[in-house]
């Protein structure tokens, strides 16, 4: 079915566009946090330890939980102008429940100095800790909130994507799966949205659980849990948001990209087992953070290891060369937005390879916690998930027939694409290094070349942002004049 | 225990691969830039795109199995093979690393240790890594600022590691693991001699 009620086209767009221009707020604030602390460690400025760790915690949830609601909220708006009627109420809702979770969380980490990093490793929170007693409980209750509201938002995508398609194994592809022909055609991205989500809402109720938890200890502090089992729980929900974040991503690369090349991108059975098996790998691959954890069952650290391997055959055999088979020799006019997108796949490749590699358990016991994992996992976001996001923009901010990004848009992006790349490699060369990751300061490092060599990385990695940032704002240039000329013709 | 001895370290070798692996993925990237602009009908440049998918499917597949057998020979967990000869207990705590020799059955917050230790070249050691409050990551870096190896220290659990120390002289423990405001200025020192 395709969706044409024409108010509700408008409500859905204004909606994404309210979402888009809140991403595009608190994203560079939050690139601003990292550029602070790479700042502090490049010794070109002083921060505090507990400032330095509550702008870590605060960059690493703001920017996890703002990339996840953009691409939540992209697909929502693909899906609900499409193929179903999404309410709007419910997306508001979501929408205003994300912004007091996040301001929750900016209270917590601003002012009370909350800083036990994004993944709160218990009993960290509640043990030595130089932040105030409230700013626990108050970033405890705004995850719990933010946690809410994308429940509500997946459960009633869901809900909606599964009534429209005859159940909930129709949405995961299973039909194809039958000899019987199929008689109405499932797009991709629908079942890209189910594979993407459900796991999201496993995620998120293990989450609050663990936050229930640790809201109990807040109260009532003689309450003692297990850390092996909340690390598990939190390094669970921690991958598998970072994960799902791109494979949202990646759900609107495949309706969009047709668009530009012509070629029609049809949900198929080799695509069904391909992300069915995704599905399988998205739950389980996170015990490779638990490697350096001997006390884990090693059962489960082969399984870890197995699940990451298995991870990248469907993700390059089936997506990628998807994409390829799209463009090649397509006759395709390189606007900005498929740009955009075929150097996100190529950044979710580069941060996937490093991944893979750090997930052999006999070089992660090198690499576990060095710069060589935000390398990884900036990479993968900051030259994936990002660059799908400006292609997204580009695309909703744009009139119809006038997507080309022009001059402007296109010195944006390979100002962004330089700078990023930069950035990146910095960390790299320092898990290379051997650099410890998260530390204030390298002052307290007795090895020499250790400590100058973290100093000097965070000093290049300072100019590598600030074009970072430099492009950002080229690019925000010719996204803002396409929305208000846009409104305009309107 | 095996060591990966074909490269100077691991970190050297996986950063080589990765950046292998980069070049690999922007040569194709190059190459639909420059492909992309030619016309040809969909159905025979996606027949001739998934013939190459076909093979490289296999081939990654079988890449990956050869890889995964190979790589879990080396695991830095305990072997019950190699005779362990120096037990060493190791307790965490913010933001100090105590050591002893021998193993400890105190509780770790009684626990007491030096921060510095002098141990024999050549020989098989067991860490009993534990943690008396937040969870810590017992690195060891070699005076070239190499990390040769590690685990974590978690309250309630305890971790061994066992290293060989090939070469003499004084080698580092940081802490690799974020575990309060203090993290970065944690570290102590093994002496080998």
């Amino acid at each position: 079915m395709i969706f044409t009620d024409a108010i509700e086209l408008k409500r859905q767009r204004k909606l994404a566009i309210v979402w888009g221009v809140t991403f595009l707020i608190l994203f560079p604030f939050l690139v601003t946090l990292g550029l602070l602390m790479r700042l502090d460690q490049g010794n070109l400025t002083t921060l505090s330890p507990t400032t330095f760790y509550a702008l870590m915690t605060l960059h690493g949830l703001g920017m996890a939980g703002v990339l996840f609601s953009f691409s939540f909220s992209a697909l929502w708006y693909l899906n609900g102008t499409r193929y179903v009627k999404l309410s709007t109420g419910i997306g508001y809702f979501v929408y205003f429940a994300i912004l007091a979770g996040v301001s929750g969380l900016m209270i917590g980490t601003l002012i009370g100095k909350f800083g036990p990093g994004w993944y709160m490793l218990y009993p960290l929170p509640f043990t030595g800790a130089t932040w105030s007693h409230w700013s626990i409980g108050v970033s405890v209750i705004s995850l719990i909130v933010l946690g809410l509201a994308w429940l509500t938002g997946i459960l009633h995508l869901l809900y909606t994507l599964a009534k429209e398609y005859g159940g909930f194994t129709h949405i995961l592809g299973w039909q194809y799966l039958r000899k019987k022909e199929n008689k109405r055609d499932l797009p991709p991205i629908v079942m890209i949205t189910t594979i993407s989500l459900v796991p999201g809402v496993f995620g998120f109720l293990v989450a609050a659980a663990m936050l229930i938890m640790y809201l109990l200890q807040f109260f009532e502090p003689t309450l003692n849990f297990d850390p092996l089992l909340l690390k598990n729980m939190v390094m669970f929900f921690g991958h598998l948001i970072v994960n799902i974040t791109l494979y949202c991503c990646v759900g609107w690369v495949y309706a969009l990209l047709p668009e530009f090349t012509g070629r029609e991108w049809k949900t198929d059975k080799v695509l069904v087992y391909s992300w069915n098996a995704t599905f399988f790998f998205i739950l389980f691959a996170y015990f490779h953070h638990l490697y350096m954890d001997f006390a884990q069952p090693r059962s489960l650290q082969y399984l870890g290891q197995i699940i990451s391997y298995a991870s990248a055959i469907p993700a390059t055999a089936i997506t990628m060369f998807g994409v390829i088979a799209q463009l090649y020799h397509s006759k395709i006019k390189w606007d900005i937005i498929p740009l955009m997108f075929l150097f996100g796949m190529a950044g979710w490749a580069i941060g996937g390879f490093s991944a893979v590699v750090d997930s052999t358990i006999a070089v992660n016991k090198v690499f576990h916690n060095t710069l060589w994992v935000p390398g990884h996992f900036h990479t993968y976001l900051l030259m994936g998930v990002v660059l799908f996001i400006f292609g997204f923009l580009f695309y909703l901010f744009s009139e119809k027939g006038n997507r080309h990004g022009g001059g402007v848009a296109k010195t944006g992006f390979w100002v962004f694409v330089t700078g990023g790349y930069g950035f990146v490699l910095m960390f790299y060369y320092g898990g290379v290094n051997s650099i410890p990751r998260r530390y204030s300061s390298y002052a307290g490092i007795s090895i020499n070349s250790t400590a100058t060599t973290g100093v000097h990385l965070a000093q290049i990695a300072v100019l590598f942002i600030i074009l970072v940032l430099t492009g950002l704002l080229i690019m925000y240039i010719s996204l803002f004049t396409k929305l208000f000329r846009r409104k305009e013709i309107q | 225990m095996c060591n990966l001895t074909i490269f100077p370290t691991i970190e050297n070798t996986a950063g080589i691969i990765s950046l292998a692996g980069a070049l690999l993925v922007y040569m194709v990237v190059i190459f639909l830039l420059i492909t992309a602009s030619k016309e040809e009908d969909k159905t025979s440049a996606k027949h001739k795109v998934y013939k190459v998918r076909s093979r490289y499917f296999w081939g990654l597949t079988i890449f990956l199995i050869i890889i995964l057998f190979v790589s879990l020979q080396f695991l830095p967990y305990p072997h019950t093979g190699p005779k362990v000869d120096q037990v060493i207990t190791v307790v965490g705590s913010q933001w100090v690393w105590k050591l002893a020799p021998g193993v400890s059955h105190e509780n770790p917050k009684n626990f007491t240790g030096g921060n510095e230790l002098s141990l024999p070249v050549n020989k098989n050691i067991e860490f009993i890594v534990t943690s008396s409050d937040v969870n810590h990551g017992f690195g060891i870096y070699n005076s070239q600022g190499v990390l040769l190896t590690q685990t974590q220290a978690m309250p309630g659990y305890e971790n061994d590691l066992q290293y060989e120390f090939k070469e003499k002289g004084d080698y580092k423990i940081l802490c690799m693991e974020y575990c309060g405001a203090a993290h970065a200025f944690m570290e102590a020192t093994i002496h080998i001699y």
